[in-house]
């Protein structure tokens, strides 16, 4: 592997797919960040039932799977783009980039099981 | 040659003298809070997952999150998401050519911190009422 040439890390199209990728992420973490904070400020006073009876219901459900789905797109792409332009040595870069996708990966795993698991009624 | 040339070039890294715009500023901030909030994510996951497991783990969130350690790092991460959310707006619309002039550029730049610092008020007077 040639990760010194342009072919090495990345090929063109595959950097604007990334891009398009952190924006479309980006929107719907921003709906989302708005949402929670407005419905968890809404239900101040709640307690384990109702906290556990809201994150058991679909439509919840959904709105942190696909939070899941983004937030560790989101990570993926921006570490890769920072990685890509402080970390100098290439090794330091790839070793740094592995570690991200194990632990991107790790979490990926832990949200189902919140999920599929702990969310479930 | 390498010698030769080595002296008396004007070197623009001195971190003293370059003074980043405030577009700059906010640019970067928005990669440090990003990896920040990027460290943050497993002990945001434990405590959702705590919360969520029995009773007595939702009270143990509850009342880990309101000791006042808890307390200033709620502000602490309100001011991460404020900014990262705030300044990737600002990038968003920045895609769309809103705010791209050099003008618009500083001025949206500049909005940004002082909505950071708004949400920063709020979220204190709120957090350590």
């Amino acid at each position: 592997m040639n990760t010194g040439s342009p072919h090495g890390s990345g090929s063109a199209h595959r950097g604007l797919g990334e891009w398009l990728l952190q924006r479309l992420s980006a929107l719907y973490l921003a709906g989302f960040a708005l949402w929670l904070v407005v419905r968890l400020a809404m239900a101040m006073s709640a307690d384990y039932v109702a906290w556990k009876a809201w994150m058991a219901t679909g439509e919840v459900r959904l709105a942190f799977a696909l939070f899941f789905l983004s937030v560790l797109v989101h990570a993926w792409v921006g570490m890769r783009n920072v990685f890509l332009d402080y970390l100098k040595p290439a090794w330091v870069r790839a070793v740094a980039q592995l570690l991200l996708a194990f632990g991107l990966l790790a979490l990926a795993f832990w949200a189902a099981q919140i999920l599929l698991v702990d969310a479930s009624a | 040659m390498a010698e030769r040339n080595s002296h008396k070039r004007p070197k623009n890294l001195d971190l003293l003298r370059i003074r980043l715009p405030v577009g700059g500023v906010v640019s970067i901030l928005h990669r440090v809070t990003g990896v920040l909030l990027v460290l943050l994510l497993p002990l945001a996951f434990l405590l959702l997952q705590s919360s969520l497991q029995s009773p007595e783990g939702y009270a143990q969130v509850v009342a880990l999150l309101s000791s006042l350690p808890a307390r200033v790092l709620l502000l602490f991460v309100t001011i991460l998401l404020a900014h990262h959310f705030l300044a990737g707006v600002r990038h968003l619309l920045l895609d769309i050519d809103l705010g791209i002039s050099r003008r618009g550029g500083r001025l949206g730049a500049w909005l940004v911190l002082v909505a950071v610092v708004g949400t920063a008020v709020v979220a204190g007077g709120c957090l350590f009422r």
